[in-house]
């Protein structure tokens, strides 16, 4: 019993960062029809930047996604604007394979500059887990938990409350009405890749203190990130949230329950089954 | 016309390019580049003619090094039968791997070939007893084969690249073949448009699935001969998704639904690749991410595309010339 309880804890604690990530590139994908690869390599963009925040000038990373939040921003919306705006019209297929390209040479610059060497981050406040009633929960995993349910619901709240999030949902319903209705789709769209590019890099610096760090860590997160993204139906923020918490609570439970090496077997087998059989996600909410 | 001369001086460099340029760098340079023309060249076949855009087909290449391996280490088969049998395993593997995957549409495909290589890989990673595991395999001696009644020297590299040579003289044949008969027409009618194409009675299915059949068993061919040249496989070496997105890579830079595409990718990006990890490791990766971006942005077509393209414009420059004088 115990050992269930422990599992579904600590699953939920990483499911909230893998949804985090997955909101990121869902907003992407409703807006833009974009299925952006690199996306993992923002999240790793943001572990080393969490990392080089603590090593050369002490800043924790919990302070520090402060200010790294807003560049991931400016970043995305620069690479919308630079980089991918031209070839959003020629489609999904062109997008995919371009992004495969911009993962590729982000994660290989970042294994020129710093090595291939795992680093990791240690807080002094972080050595004991806190136990409540006899659950161990890792201190950084908590805060992490904390602050990435703190910001999923603050763009959840931007999304359904403001009229620039409205125009975005709009957008991504329905492109051309909401041109009609006045909604400058180029600006939604560029301001939904820095969003989305925001969401992995904050998940990024907040994973920092409990993954291992190597420049190629993104290439196993946008799997999962595709998994978690298709579990919950493709386009939909809600199931991105739910298919985050699924996908860390199956994960968490297989480890224990069916064998660690194929733990991250079963998300994958998972996300055939629902590909094949719900193509919608399993709310059905998603586009097919 | 002009064509036939051009293959046959082709092939005649082909065939001497090693016995005037000595330098072992070179000659491996040159193994690389036409062992990526093959996988460039089967990659094409399924993602180029087909429209099927692979983001694992380091599945079919891991199954030809592996078979390959396991056969002449444990069996003692000679690599020239283990290549051969590698292709035929990796056919054998893409069929229910087609079965699959072949139900979901564009980027859906892709991402759902992703999820299987991955399942592979973990697969190969965690069943020891077959594959070793993250250890790999490790062969010391190839064996003893003679050619005209002279021992072949394995410790040289000019008999792996007269082995590859011809095996990419039959990628390539077998692209074209495709690419003039019937299935190739019907592979690129369901490209264009998949439903266009079944309502007017092409198999759809069946055509995919001879297409990733020759995919497969060029890929698990050249994996055969990957693991036979470099001695040792393991599964991070054969099954990862960047083998995958290379393959990709080499036949969207060269040329998509073109013969000769994946060997001018492969000349190009394996060239560069192959000059800078001398100085850096995978270093060459970022020239591969940054052409491909290119390509992608500037010249869809690829390279032989827009090389074709210019040639035409040439021409009719010519005729249009001579009609006025």
């Amino acid at each position: 019993m115990e050992t269930l309880v422990q599992s579904l804890v600590s699953g939920i604690l990483t499911g909230s960062l893998y949804a985090m990530i997955g909101v990121g590139l869902t907003i992407i994908f409703g807006v833009m029809r974009i299925i952006n690869m690199a996306h993992g390599d923002m999240v790793m963009l943001g572990m080393y930047s969490s990392f080089w925040a603590l090593t050369l000038w002490n800043i924790d990373p919990f302070v520090s996604i402060v200010f790294w939040v807003p560049v991931a921003f400016l970043i995305g919306m620069l690479t919308y604007r630079f980089l991918l705006k031209k070839i959003v019209p020629a489609g999904e297929l062109n997008t995919l394979l371009y992004t495969a390209g911009l993962s590729l040479f982000v994660s290989n610059l970042a294994l020129l500059v710093w090595t291939g060497d795992y680093r990791t981050i240690k807080l002094d406040y972080a050595v004991m887990p806190l136990r409540p009633f006899g659950i161990a929960v890792p201190i950084p995993l908590a805060i992490a938990f904390g602050m990435a349910i703190l910001i999923t619901a603050l763009l959840y709240w931007f999304l359904v409350k403001t009229d620039t999030g409205r125009a975005i949902r709009a957008t991504s319903q329905e492109p051309m009405a909401a041109a009609l209705m006045g909604v400058n789709a180029a600006q939604m769209e560029m301001l939904t890749f820095g969003l989305g590019t925001a969401l992995a890099c904050g998940a990024g610096v907040l994973l920092a203190p409990s993954l291992y760090l190597y420049p190629t860590v993104g290439e196993i997160l946008v799997a999962k990130c595709f998994v978690i993204v298709v579990l919950g139906g493709l386009g939909s923020v809600q199931g991105a949230i739910a298919g985050g918490l699924l996908l860390g609570v199956v994960e968490s439970l297989g480890a224990v329950y069916v064998s660690v090496p194929y733990k991250d077997a079963i998300g994958f087998v998972i996300f055939l089954l629902v590909l094949l059989f719900r193509p919608s996600g399993l709310f059905g909410v998603g586009k097919s | 016309m002009k064509k036939t001369v051009l293959i046959i001086i082709g092939l005649i460099v082909l065939g001497i390019a090693p016995l005037v340029v000595r330098s072992p760098f070179f000659v491996h340079l040159m193994i690389m580049v036409l062992m990526w023309t093959v996988l460039g060249a089967s990659w094409n076949i399924l993602g180029g003619y087909a429209g099927q855009v692979s983001f694992g087909h380091a599945t079919f290449l891991g199954a030809g090094a592996y078979t390959t391996m396991i056969l002449y280490l444990s069996c003692g088969v000679d690599p020239w039968y283990g290549i051969f049998i590698g292709g035929i395993v990796a056919v054998l593997i893409s069929l229910p791997i087609g079965f699959i995957c072949f139900r979901l549409r564009g980027p859906y495909f892709s991402l759902s070939t992703l999820a299987v290589a991955e399942i592979v890989r973990l697969v190969a990673l965690n069943w020891e007893s077959l594959t070793a595991g993250p250890v790999g395999l490790l062969i010391t001696t190839l064996p003893q084969v003679s050619f005209f009644g002279k021992a072949i020297n394995w410790e040289s590299k000019v008999p792996f690249y007269y082995i590859i040579a011809i095996i990419t003289l039959i990628a390539l044949i077998i692209t074209y073949i495709v690419s003039r008969t019937r299935v190739g027409a019907y592979l690129l009618a369901l490209r264009e448009d998949i439903d266009s194409a079944e309502s007017i009675g092409i198999n759809t299915v069946k055509a995919r699935v001879v297409a990733l059949a020759l995919s497969a068993f060029l890929a698990g061919i050249a994996g055969g001969f990957y693991a036979m040249y470099l001695r040792y496989v393991d599964p991070d070496a054969v099954f990862s998704i960047g083998l995958s997105v290379e393959m990709l890579f080499i036949a969207v830079v060269g040329g998509l639904a073109t013969v000769g595409g994946p060997l001018i990718g492969a000349i190009v990006l394996v060239t560069l690749g192959e000059s800078f990890r001398e100085h850096f490791l995978s270093g060459h990766l970022i020239f591969y991410g940054f052409f491909m971006m290119l390509a992608i942005r500037y010249m869809p077509d690829g390279v032989w595309g827009r090389i074709n393209t210019l040639f035409k414009k040439l021409r009719l420059k010519k005729d249009v010339n001579h009609g006025t004088a």
